[in-house]
């Protein structure tokens, strides 16, 4: 399934800083990640590590503050002979190639994403102008038509109404809609469900992972709800400071954790835990991205920490070929750190569940 | 099924129109009870100041009979029911009385037309100015947020808005009418001298709209629906233009009608400065004077001036704003 002929974008020890108030922030530090074609990925972290704005370097969309620092994102989309390094991007016209035509995007919150005073159909025809190059009559025609594509019922009608006539979860279809009139390549998800409520989610999450099958599309979703990582995720990415601390396919980061804060992480579900147990809580808090970070970025909150962990930084270790983790418990040199109980239980039970 | 549809949405359209009429004959109604409820309060507040102050100097001096004679030349011998209900009886007939003092015994339309014509004029041809100047002026500064031309503009706005006004007007009439040849008084036939009132009336409002305008559209920008319609590949010029430009227009729309109506009401220092014949300052020299049925007629024209200002600003943002819709609660979908 992963073979490198089918790479559509390739990220390359990629360094993102901000200046915010006179101070430079290191918001992604050094992330190398290769994309296939027509997957979805998923990328997991909380508030802070960096998700967003990682991807928003694909679509040149970072805020002013911000810049690629190095590093290199090369896109395989337009011609896998001849890919272009995003990370080089600068011009407002040299994105207009790349917005919306190769990579376009959901937002998390429909009830401001869509513009209050133009209709459904003109914001979805705007799109439809700029990449299809329809016009007119042909144009109000292949809006109604994505309109029924992405499940809105009477889209005749709906598409001369104002986004304010819609509920949450039919607007965020309208989001969906607008995304695909730009018949893009990747679709990033930034959080798509996080503002509707569980009913909805469950229903968007479906027309996402229908249109990326109808349309090949390659998938990003970002997002802190593992719930949805592993209804829509063929791979998982794990985050932390800016940084990808763990990637492998859905079963692999899953049941076969490799790095601590991944053990945290999933220790932390409310679903995973043990009846009678308390909620397990990650201690401390994320590190300072102001500051120069040494070694592990995770080894002040991880109670498992080797001394290794507070001088260098690990390097990428191979569990297997699709599954690779940040971490020195995977140096040969390591001592056995067993993971926390949790994770071993989920192992027996993946494990049990294989026998059977 | 589909024309089933479009029947539906007609019919249903056709009910929204007739709850527009219904609401605005509604507004209609309320703003004439508004109308009714000043003039009546100003009429009876009126009749509460002493007379004396409708005698002249030498009150003392004069007869009883004398007094009498002159109430009654007045209509004042009546009582106030009476009083008002005569007013209201000449105002259906478009006749607001005449003047007492001012120009005694002038009626008040011939006093007030010609002046509220220049003011109008002038006033009007200022904020066509002012909204040319200092909307582009905010989008300007708007788009180059924190940049040389916002910074300019922003201290250009705040001299106008911090300094006297009175510096300003003054600085332009000794200074600009030297070596341009431009006249330094309003001469009511000569377009020529309208120029240095015009711009003065118009420097407030360029600051005002231009503070406004860079207000609203930062706002905008800084909006989701921005942020998707620039990942949908709208080039930025487009963005600002169809998107935040458009949007931004949507607040200041609303103050338009009430600002060109109130320009009858004049400007008392640039129309004292170039000597302008128009309203400016004509109500408190009124007030002044106790020059009673010009205070009532004056009431009476820019209350309506000021009702009718904000109900045309409303229906304007109906116009504008599809989120806004007269037909008012319940009916919200």
């Amino acid at each position: 399934m992963l073979n490198n002929g089918d790479i559509i974008l390739s990220v390359k020890d990629l360094h993102v800083k901000f200046s915010l108030r006179g101070k430079v922030l290191n918001a992604i530090r050094g992330i190398s990640l290769d994309l296939h074609k027509g997957e979805s990925l998923a990328i997991v972290g909380e508030s802070g590590s960096g998700k967003s704005v990682f991807t928003k370097n694909f679509i040149g969309l970072l805020d002013k503050n911000g810049w690629v620092d190095s590093g290199e994102i090369w896109y395989y989309g337009m011609d896998p002979d001849h890919p272009v390094d995003l990370a080089k991007y600068k011009t407002e016209e040299q994105w207009q190639t790349i917005r919306g035509k190769e990579v376009a995007m959901v937002m998390q919150d429909p009830m401001t994403s869509l513009n209050p005073l133009k209709t459904i159909g003109w914001q979805i025809e705007e799109a439809l102008k700029l990449h299809q190059g329809l016009k007119g009559e042909a144009a109000s025609k292949k809006a109604v038509e994505i309109l029924q594509d992405v499940g809105i019922p009477e889209a005749e009608r709906r598409a001369k109404q104002y986004p304010h006539e819609f509920s949450g979860g039919m607007r965020q279809r309208v989001v969906i809609a607008i995304a695909m009139a730009c018949n893009p390549q990747i679709l990033i998800c930034d959080e798509p469900t996080t503002a509707l409520d569980v009913t909805i989610q469950a229903q968007i999450l479906q027309l996402i992972r229908n249109l990326k099958e109808k349309y090949g599309l390659t998938t990003i979703y970002i997002t802190h709800d593992l719930g949805v990582v592993a209804n829509v995720a063929d791979r998982i990415a794990v985050m932390y400071a800016g940084d990808i601390v763990e990637v492998g396919t859905c079963e692999e980061v899953f049941y076969d954790p490799r790095h601590p804060y991944t053990w945290a992480l999933l220790s932390s579900l409310p679903q995973l835990g043990i009846k009678g147990n308390d909620l397990y809580a990650i201690k401390g808090t994320p590190p300072n991205l102001f500051n120069v970070i040494r070694g592990d970025a995770f080894a002040p909150r991880n109670p498992r920490a080797l001394k290794i962990d507070f001088e260098h930084r690990p390097p990428y270790f191979d569990v297997s070929p699709t599954h690779k983790a940040r971490t020195w418990l995977l140096d040969p040199r390591a001592p056995k750190v067993d993971p926390p109980e949790i994770i071993r239980h989920i192992r027996n039970i993946h494990v049990g569940g294989v026998e059977e | 099924m589909l024309r089933r549809v479009t029947l539906f949405s007609l019919s249903k359209r056709k009910k929204e129109d007739e709850k527009v009429a219904k609401y605005i004959v509604k507004r209609f109604g309320a703003a004439l009870l508004s109308l009714f409820i000043i003039i009546t309060l100003i009429f009876c507040l009126l009749r509460l100041m002493p007379i004396e102050g409708y005698l002249g100097a030498n009150v003392d001096k004069l007869s009883e009979e004398v007094i009498a004679a002159k109430l009654a030349a007045k209509g004042l011998d009546k009582p106030v029911p009476v009083q008002l209900f005569n007013f209201y009886r000449n105002l259906a007939r478009g006749d607001l009385g005449k003047s007492w003092i001012y120009r005694e015994n002038v009626d008040i339309v011939k006093i007030i037309k010609p002046k509220i014509k220049i003011s109008a004029k002038l006033g009007a041809m200022a904020m066509a100015l002012s909204l040319v100047v200092g909307i582009p002026l905010g989008a300007l500064m708007a788009r180059t947020k924190g940049k040389w031309p916002d910074k300019l503009g922003t201290g250009f706005i705040v001299f106008l808005q911090a300094a006297p006004s009175a510096v300003y007007f003054l600085f332009i009439q000794m200074y600009a009418t030297k070596g341009t040849g431009l006249p330094m008084l309003y001469n009511d036939s000569k377009p020529i001298s309208w120029i240095l009132p015009i711009i003065s009336l118009a420097l407030p409002s360029i600051a005002n709209y231009g503070m406004w305008m860079r207000r609203y559209m930062v706002d905008q920008m800084n909006q989701d629906y921005v942020k998707l319609a620039r990942a949908k590949g709208v080039s930025n010029k487009a963005v600002m233009m169809k998107h935040v430009f458009r949007n931004a227009f949507v607040p200041m729309v609303q103050t338009i009608p009430s600002s060109l109506l109130f320009t009858i009401m004049g400007s008392l220092y640039v129309e004292s400065i170039y000597s302008v014949p128009g309203m400016g300052g004509l109500l408190i020299d009124v007030i002044q004077r106790q020059d009673n049925t010009m205070v009532q007629a004056l009431v009476l024209i820019f209350a309506s001036v000021g009702i009718i200002g904000l109900f045309l600003g409303d229906i304007l943002m109906v116009l504008v704003d599809p989120r806004i819709s007269l037909t008012g609660k319940g009916e919200s979908r």
